[in-house]
């Protein structure tokens, strides 16, 4: 979690789950998106009131909110809104005078709204020493790296003041410390573990926002896409749901979950030994070593189950976190509503080649992600939710069906 | 990571949560099953549904070319069994007009397995199509998901009434119904506009809409005011803005920056509280004073009960505590578990005057009492009336006899209007 210095509030690539949601939560205290998307894939008005597309897509219109101010005070101008995307977007031709912001690019931009939401496109600048300074509802009042970081209010918020002073943060706490802090009664909000959210009461669950999978590198010794075709066969994803992960998450052969798309269904999960073995028939294949993240409590579990799995079917698969991995465990955050935002983030946190969609259609998004699937150096397992609680005397406390928290809005019952 | 909060420094409204029974429980899971029974299926015409079956007849046709299938629909979207019939009924009938008939899978050229299922923004289905062997070919169909936009109005025959009258996504800050040549208007307030709607074949559709000005930020737990007026239609109260419509066609506004107290009773000239510009309460100074008393606590909101001589003002203070105020002493009461939210309102029954208070500000579910205070002991007047989400903000409409209670809907997130009347006997 955020150790090393106030930058590391950034969101780095490549990063796994739980520093994207506190990069990501921490983010939406400090600073605002030009644009937001709910649950429902619809933008929403942020740092900007109003948009409009032009010239196919390839050029947008954003007329920023009046009045609305930095932390330091320094308004938050189109210009200066400009400097910030253009910065982060060599490929965008960005500029900003009054209150109008366009952004245009050679080819068209789609879902240009919802790579906006995306919490690397806050917009965000630095102090000289290097605290953020954003719009947002909270300001930095203090940070201790790695510990801990203290929000003030921000009485000039331009979606009016939080209804607390103030929140500290305590940074760097394992799942477990959180709930003996909880149960304490000493914090308000943590972080818990979907399972627990079951439980109901002040527990909450997202929608499913991401997802487990395997993922073979383009050096592994596994190049015979029979071998994994027949270890995605292999996989009886099923008793891992119900008894690894406690029931949590849904088992996928699909990149996006069907909340997104509406169409997991014709990506079968079943397991089916009998064939994968059909398919490695009469091939001599070598043996393969797994990886995981050891910080994920559960993947050397999980990693153990698939071993077993893939032995049924004759494949070979040691798992260990020395020497060069033939596949890994992971585990990454689909970051937006819109599916083919997340599904270019996913193919980015993956690392294979960027999906071509050709049109806003279904069928397109379809054929983009069957496209990403075919060959299996992706083997979907599951997807998750991620799971928040909050004390009794947090009041609004209503997280984001796609895993954010509320915290501006919640509020405490008078003592 | 995990957060502290600092102690508050204005808060949303006081939910002094009511324990609930079973009651409230088995009343809330009978109003969901009416909403997933009868409300959503009805959403989903039947020329969408059977529209979307043409379209994936045809796609599967151009797959299978005529001849004989084996075909099964599955449904895993929240069609209901009606719903999923008239679509197997509409599926079968396009098929047999693409030349596609249903068959027994050893009598087929092969199989078609169709999955109705959705996503949050739309329905999507999905065509399985295996031709022998090697021969999978999947075809998909999408159409957009109606949101839910209200409910019914309640016909529960309960001393306090509740009339449905109106829904949308924004928060609604105040709303009236007021008689006009042409027809009832429906004014909604809300952070951006005045909407003025006109019946039409049962439906309030959108006639006007003024947008409301304001230099000030509005404060996060917005809170807003209409009133109708004598010498021109109706008056906004917003922290910090004022905005006055126009007393002849056409209807226009004009909003300023002002300071101004709020009313708090409907008629002209009455008592006047000012409201926090950034908060979301009454700052407790009086324009005029309440007989000798000119302040009061902070407090959220506030009811006149007239009596013989004097009014008796009930306030609901930022503190949690009831304050009763008469003119001369201010009386506190603490430890009185009800919401944040009152309005008094005039009837023919009982006392002829009541008070509604708000109950729990649970966001899943909150419910409507009316109290009669004799002395100075509230007295419970009626059963509570209940709602499918929490009361944002009850206010006394112009005529005294009825109140609006915005409702945030706790399943969909939707803002509705109810106007809330009382009626002699349970």
């Amino acid at each position: 979690m955020m150790q090393a210095a106030p930058n590391a509030l950034a969101i780095p690539p490549n990063e796994a789950p739980t520093e994207y949601w506190d990069s990501a939560r921490i983010l939406a205290l400090l600073t605002d998106n030009l644009v937001e998307i709910d649950a429902a894939d619809r933008p929403q008005p942020a740092l900007a009131s109003a948009w409009q597309s032009e010239m196919n897509g390839k050029r947008w219109q954003f007329t920023l909110r009046h009045g609305a101010k930095f932390h330091d005070g320094s308004a938050a101008s189109a210009a200066a809104v400009a400097k910030i995307l253009g910065e982060l977007h060599s490929g965008w031709i960005v500029r900003g005078a009054g209150d109008s912001l366009t952004i245009e690019s050679d080819s068209p931009m789609p879902s240009l709204l919802a790579e906006l939401a995306l919490p690397r496109n806050a917009i965000l600048k630095r102090n000289p020493d290097g605290i953020l300074i954003g719009t947002g509802p909270f300001r930095v009042a203090e940070f201790q790296p790695g510990r801990l970081l203290k929000l003030a209010a921000n009485e000039e918020s331009w979606a009016g003041r939080p209804f607390v002073d103030g929140i500290e943060i305590d940074l760097g706490r394992s799942l477990r410390d959180q709930a003996i802090a909880f149960e304490l009664g000493k914090t308000d909000v943590i972080e818990a573990p979907p399972q627990a959210a079951s439980n109901g009461g002040r527990l909450r669950t997202s929608l499913p926002v991401e997802l487990m999978a395997l993922v073979f590198p383009a050096n592994s010794r596994a190049q015979d896409v029979r071998l994994r075709d027949a270890l995605a066969l292999a996989i009886n994803r099923k008793p891992i749901q119900s008894g690894l992960l406690r029931g949590a998450g849904e088992p996928t052969a699909a990149i996006l979950p069907n909340w997104m798309t509406g169409y997991s269904a014709v990506f079968p999960v079943q397991a089916d030994v009998t064939r994968a073995r059909t398919v490695l028939a009469d091939s001599r294949q070598p043996a393969l070593t797994l990886s995981y993240d050891p910080r994920d409590p559960q993947a050397q579990l999980i990693a153990d189950r698939i071993a077993l799995n893939a032995r049924e079917a004759g494949i070979t698969v040691q798992v260990s976190l020395s020497g060069t991995a033939d596949f890994s465990l992971v585990r990454i955050v689909l970051p937006s509503p819109d599916p083919a935002t997340s599904l270019r983030e996913a193919a980015r946190e993956l690392g294979v080649p960027q999906p071509l969609i050709h049109g806003n259609a279904v069928d397109d998004l379809y054929a983009a992600e069957r496209a990403l699937l075919d060959g299996h150096t992706i083997i979907p397992l599951f997807h998750l939710p991620v799971g928040s609680a909050a004390g009794a005397r947090a009041h609004a406390w209503e997280p984001a069906r796609t895993g954010d928290w509320n915290i501006p809005d919640v509020w405490l019952e008078a003592p | 990571m995990s957060i502290v909060y600092q102690p508050a420094s204005y808060n949303h409204c006081i939910p002094h949560m009511q324990s609930r029974g079973s009651d409230g429980t088995r009343l809330r899971w009978l109003t969901s099953l009416l909403l997933a029974s009868a409300f959503l299926p009805s959403a989903v015409s039947a020329s969408t549904l059977s529209d979307a079956a043409r379209q994936v007849a045809h796609k599967i046709a151009a797959v299978t070319g005529p001849g004989a299938v084996a075909l099964e629909i599955v449904n895993r979207s929240s069609l209901d069994d009606r719903s999923v019939s008239e679509v197997r009924v509409a599926l079968e009938g396009q098929l047999h007009a693409e030349g596609v008939r249903e068959a027994k899978p050893d009598e087929s050229v092969g199989s078609v397995q169709i999955v109705l299922s959705e996503s949050v923004r739309e329905y999507v289905w999905s065509a399985e199509i295996a031709l022998g062997q090697d021969q999978h070919r999947v075809v998909l169909v999408s159409m957009p998901r109606p949101l839910l936009s209200g409910t019914p109005a309640s016909a529960m025959p309960l001393a306090v009434r509740k009339t449905f009258l109106f829904a949308q996504e924004q928060p609604i800050l105040d709303a009236l119904v007021v008689e006009m040549p042409g027809g009832p208007r429906l004014l909604a307030l809300d952070a951006s506009q005045v909407a003025m709607y006109r019946q039409q074949a049962g439906h309030w559709e959108l006639e006007l809409s003024l947008p409301i000005s304001h230099s000030r930020v509005f404060p996060r737990d917005l809170r807003g005011r209409l009133l109708l007026r004598h010498d021109h239609l109706f008056d906004a109260y917003l922290p910090g803005t004022f905005c006055r419509s126009s007393g002849v066609a056409p209807l226009t506004m004009s909003c300023s920056d002002s300071d101004d107290p709020w009313p708090l009773t409907t008629e002209e000239g009455g008592v006047r509280a000012f409201f926090g510009p950034a908060r979301n309460f009454f700052t407790g100074t009086f324009s005029a004073g309440m007989g000798k008393i000119s302040t009061a606590p902070s407090f959220y909101s506030a009811a006149a009960l007239p009596r013989s001589g004097y009014t008796l003002w009930v306030l609901s203070a930022v503190d949690g505590a009831l304050h009763l105020v008469d003119g001369m002493t201010d009386q506190v009461v603490r430890g009185v578990k009800w919401g944040s939210d009152l309005a008094s309102v005039q009837s023919s029954c009982g006392a002829g005057l009541q008070l509604l208070v708000s109950e729990s500000g649970d966001p899943g579910q909150d419910g409507l009492r009316a109290f009669e205070i004799p002395d100075r002991d509230p007295v419970a007047a009626s059963a509570p009336v209940e709602f499918d989400g929490a009361i944002a903000t009850l206010w006394t409409e112009s005529n005294g006899s009825t109140a609006i209670a915005i409702v945030r809907r706790a399943d969909t997130g939707w803002y509705e209007a109810y106007r809330i009347s009382i009626a002699c006997g349970s």
